[in-house]
C-alpha cells in the first residue's frame, strides 16, 4: 500500500481514459497524450499505445486502420484501500460537514464501515495556527458556506450582508469567484466582485464566518471574468526586494517560509547572500512586513520604500523603547 | 534521448531535487554537485516535464539558474502531485491491470487459474501462473480485489467500491474531494481519486500553501502505521550539510513515533518522537528524513505518549530544549503596548497567537505574555513580529535577551543607514 504506485501513474490514466471507448485511433491516442501526458509524454507513451514492435498490447488494429481495445468492457475506476482508509479519516474532519449533511454522512461512514481511518486527529498537530478559527459546526456558518459555494459553482450574483475587519456592516450585490482556505488561520473566505448596476466596481474578499445574511437574487453572471486579472487587481505594483544573509542559517529559513510566494532570486557568490524579489497581494502587506521583521538582522527589506520605511518605523520606536536597555548591552 | 525516461524507479533522489529547485530558486547545475552531469540533466528535464509552465530560467555569469516559481496560493492543483504520477511499471504490469480488471468486473469469483485461463483465452498474452499469482496477491494488498480461502483452493473477487458510483451516491463528495485534495494530511491521495474520475480541482485556493510538503507524503503513511502499531522506526536521516557533501547514507535514529507536527507559519513538518538512547522527546524534519522503517514494538508506547502530550503544553513550537535547562529556565515574560481603543487589533492577535503563553493586562495600554516553555528562543521568532511596541523582555535566558537587544540595535542601524556596506 503505497501512494506512489503506477495504478494512480499518469500512463496508466491515459490508457484508462482511451480504453473507455471500444475503438480509437493514433490521432487521439496522440491528443490524449499530449492533452493529459507530462509534457514530454508524446515522446514515449503513442508507441506503447498504438500497435507496433514495442506496444504493451492493450489494442489490435482492425482492418480499417482503427485501434480496437483486447479489454470487453470500459475500465472500472476503483478506490483502493489507501483512497478508502484516506476517505474514512476525512469523515472525521468537522469540515466534512460543509459538504454533506448528516444522513449523506452517516450513510458514507456505513459504507466504510469496515475501513481503518488512514489516520486520528491526535497523530497530526499544528504548532502555530491562530487560535480562532471558523466555527465548522455552527449551523448558520454551514448554511452561509454552502451558499457562497453554490454562487461559485454557477456564477450566480448574490446579496450579501458582512461584518468587515474593522467592525462595520457592509451589504452589496456580489460575484462570487473562488473559495480560499487558509490552514494558518484556519478560516476561509470567498474572492468575489462588487457590482454597482450589474458593472464590476471593485475586487474583494469576504470571511465567510462574517457573513451575516447571504440570499440568492435569482440571477447569473454571465460577463467573462478571469481569475488572473481577478489576482492581478489585488497584486502589488513592484515586488518586496530582501536581501537575505546566510547568519543563523537565514538563507534556509527564509526561503522555507516563504515558499508559498512568487518569488525571484539572484545569488550573491561573494557575499553568499541572496536577493529576493517578492511578488504579494497588497491588503497582505502587513502580514508579510510583520513576517520579514520576525527575522531581525538576518535580512533586510530593500524595497519598495513604502514597505523599508515602515520597517524602518517600527525598528526606530522600538530603538526607542528598549533606549535603555541597548544602552546598558552596549555598556557591557 | 536514449536512456531518459519521464518515469521514476525510485522517489527519493527527485525529492531533493524538486526541493532545491522549489526552495532556493537559484541553483544552476554546480550547485548540484553530489550527481552526474546525466543525472542532474535528466531530472532536471523531469521537473521540467512535471511542472511546466511553472519553471523559470535565468541567465547570469554563473550559468543558467532553474526554478519553480509559483504563487501557491493562486494554483488550483499542487503540480507537485505529478512526481506521485510518475512511477516506472513493467510491460507486465500495465497488462495485467487492465484484464484482470476488465476478467473480474463482472462481479463473480475466480482462482489463479481461471483468471490465467481467461488471459491467455481472450487478450492475446500468456501469461504462467506465478506471476497472476503475485499480481493478484498484489493486488489484493491495495484492495483492488478481496481474497477468500474456499477449501484449499483462494478466490479473487473486484473491490465492489468504485470512485464514480461513490460520487453520484453521496451528494457533495465531489466538492469535498475537490477542498481536501489541496489540504495537508495527505491531500495527494485525494487527488489519485479526482484524477481517477477525470475530475480536479476548480474551486479552491490555499493560502498560506506550502506544497512542498507533499514531497514528503512518502513517508508518513509507514509513519502513522507505526504509531498505530505502537512500533520503533528508524529513520535515516540527512542533514542540509551532509547533503552538499553528497553524504547519502546519512544518519540513523531508532525513535518512538509520537505525532506529526506541522507548523503552519514556517513551512516546516516535523516527526515528534521519543529518543531512548537519550531518553527525551525530540522533533525530526520531515524534509530532513530519507527513509523510514518500522523497527520493532514499543512495551512503553501508551505510558510515553501520556508523556509527551503533557510535555507538548509547555512547547512554543517544536522544541523540548535541552536537557539540562529542562526545568532551570524562568517563564520569559515580554510586555507589550496596545493601545485599547484605537489598536484592539494587537490585542486580538495576541490573543489568537499566543498560543500556550497566558497573557494579562498588567498596565495602562501594557499586556504582558508569560511563556513557561521548555526552550524560550522559539518563542523570539515570533515576538519580533511585534516590533516596534514591545516595552521589556524579563525571564528566559540572559543570552536570549542580549540577543534581542544587540538584532534590535543592529537592525536600527541597518534601516537607518549606519550599517556599513548595507543598500539604503
Amino acid at each position: 500500500m503505497d501512494i506512489f504506485s503506477e495504478i494512480y501513474g499518469t500512463y496508466f490514466r491515459i490508457a484508462a481514459i482511451l480504453l473507455e471507448r471500444e475503438t480509437t485511433d493514433e490521432k487521439t491516442v496522440r491528443e490524449t497524450v499530449q492533452r493529459e501526458g507530462f509534457r514530454d509524454s508524446v515522446l514515449f507513451l503513442p508507441q506503447k499505445l498504438i500497435p507496433g514492435s514495442e506496444d504493451w498490447g492493450l489494442f489490435t488494429r482492425t482492418s480499417g486502420g482503427a485501434l480496437r481495445r483486447r479489454t470487453k468492457y470500459p475500465p472500472v475506476k476503483l478506490l483502493t484501500k489507501l483512497q478508502k482508509m484516506w476517505l474514512k479519516a476525512k469523515l472525521a474532519d468537522p469540515r466534512i460537514r460543509l459538504f454533506m449533511d448528516d444522513d449523506t454522512l452517516s450513510r458514507l461512514d456505513g459504507r466504510l464501515a469496515g475501513v481503518k481511518p488512514l489516520y486520528t486527529s491526535g497523530q497530526f498537530g499544528t504548532t502555530d495556527r491562530f487560535s480562532d478559527s471558523d466555527d465548522y459546526l455552527s449551523e448558520d456558518y454551514i448554511r452561509h458556506f454552502r451558499a457562497a459555494l453554490d454562487g461559485v459553482k454557477h456564477r450566480k450574483i448574490m446579496e450579501i450582508e458582512f461584518v468587515s475587519g474593522h467592525g462595520s456592516t457592509i451589504r452589496g450585490r456580489f460575484v462570487l469567484l473562488k473559495m480560499e482556505y487558509s490552514p494558518k488561520n484556519d478560516k476561509f473566505r470567498v474572492y468575489c466582485y462588487l457590482l454597482r448596476n450589474d458593472r464590476i466596481r471593485s475586487s474583494s474578499i469576504i470571511n465567510i464566518g462574517r457573513i451575516t445574511r447571504v440570499e440568492d437574487t435569482g440571477r447569473v453572471f454571465r460577463t467573462k471574468t478571469s481569475m488572473d486579472e481577478y489576482f492581478s487587481s489585488r497584486k502589488c505594483s513592484t515586488p518586496a526586494v530582501v536581501r537575505v544573509t546566510p547568519e543563523r542559517n537565514g538563507v534556509e529559513r527564509f526561503m522555507l517560509e516563504f515558499a508559498s510566494y512568487e518569488k525571484h532570486t539572484v545569488c550573491d557568490l561573494e557575499k553568499g547572500e541572496y536577493k529576493v524579489e517578492l511578488w504579494y497581494d497588497e491588503s497582505d502587506e502587513t502580514e508579510l512586513l510583520i513576517q520579514l521583521l520576525s527575522f531581525g538582522p538576518v535580512i533586510e527589506i530593500i524595497g519598495p520604500e513604502r514597505l523599508r520605511r515602515q520597517a524602518e518605523e517600527r525598528v526606530k520606536r522600538q530603538a526607542e523603547l528598549l533606549k535603555e536597555r541597548l544602552e546598558d548591552d552596549e555598556d557591557e | 534521448m536514449a536512456g531518459f525516461s519521464e518515469l521514476i524507479k525510485n522517489f527519493d533522489k527527485t525529492r531533493g531535487y524538486v526541493r532545491d529547485f522549489f526552495i532556493y530558486g537559484c541553483k544552476v547545475r554546480s550547485d548540484f554537485d553530489r550527481r552526474s552531469v546525466r543525472t542532474y540533466g535528466d531530472e532536471k528535464r523531469r521537473v521540467e516535464s512535471w511542472m511546466g509552465d511553472y519553471m523559470r530560467y535565468d541567465d547570469s555569469v554563473r550559468g543558467r539558474s532553474v526554478s519553480i516559481a509559483a504563487d501557491s496560493g493562486h494554483i488550483p492543483e499542487n503540480p507537485l502531485y505529478n512526481a506521485y504520477c510518475s512511477k516506472s511499471f513493467t510491460d507486465n504490469d500495465i497488462r495485467l491491470h487492465f484484464f484482470i480488471t476488465d476478467i473480474l468486473c463482472d462481479g463473480k469469483s475466480r482462482t489463479i487459474k481461471q483468471v490465467t485461463d481467461l488471459l491467455s483465452e481472450g487478450y492475446g498474452h500468456i501469461f504462467d501462473e506465478q506471476t497472476v499469482r503475485n499480481k493478484l496477491r498484489e493486488y489484493a494488498e491495495e484492495g483492488i480485489v478481496s481474497a477468500e480461502k474456499r477449501g484449499k483452493t483462494m478466490y479473487y473477487t473486484l473491490t465492489p467500491d468504485r470512485a464514480d458510483e461513490y460520487i453520484c451516491e453521496y451528494s457533495g463528495l465531489a466538492d469535498a474531494l475537490r477542498f481536501f485534495s489541496e489540504t495537508q494530511d495527505l491531500g495527494v491521495i485525494g487527488n489519485s481519486i479526482l484524477r481517477t474520475l477525470g475530475m480536479k480541482n476548480d474551486l479552491f485556493f490555499i493560502k498560506h500553501n506550502y506544497m512542498i510538503h507533499t514531497l514528503e507524503d512518502i513517508l508518513i503513511p509507514e509513519i502513522l502505521e507505526a504509531m498505530d502499531e505502537r512500533q520503533f522506526v528508524t529513520l535515516r536521516t540527512f542533514s542540509e550539510e551532509s547533503k552538499r557533501a553528497g553524504e547519502l547514507p546519512g544518519s540513523e535514529n531508532r525513535v518512538v513515533p509520537l505525532r506529526i507536527l506541522v507548523s503552519v507559519q514556517t513551512g516546516r513538518r516535523y516527526l515528534a518522537a521519543y529518543i531512548p538512547g537519550v531518553k527525551r522527546f525530540s522533533a525530526f524534519r520531515l524534509d530532513y528524513i530519507r527513509s523510514v522503517e518500522k523497527s520493532g514494538e514499543c512495551g512503553s508506547y501508551d505510558a510515553l505518549k501520556a508523556k509527551f502530550v503533557k510535555a507538548l503544553g509547555r512547547c512554543f513550537g517544536v522544541s523540548f530544549g535541552m536537557r539540562r535547562e529542562t526545568g532551570s529556565v524562568s517563564p520569559m515574560k515580554i510586555t507589550v503596548f496596545a493601545d485599547e481603543t484605537k489598536e484592539p487589533y494587537i490585542i486580538e492577535r495576541l490573543e489568537r497567537e499566543k498560543r500556550c503563553c497566558t497573557l494579562e493586562k498588567s498596565g495602562e495600554h501594557l499586556y504582558t505574555l508569560t511563556a513557561d516553555v521548555f526552550d524560550p528562543n522559539e518563542l523570539m521568532h515570533w515576538v519580533k513580529t511585534f516590533i516596534g511596541r514591545i516595552v521589556s523582555i524579563e525571564g528566559g535566558t540572559d543570552s536570549i535577551r542580549r540577543r534581542f537587544y544587540r538584532d534590535i540595535e543592529r537592525m536600527n542601524k541597518m534601516y537607518s543607514g549606519d550599517e556599513n556596506g548595507h543598500i539604503q
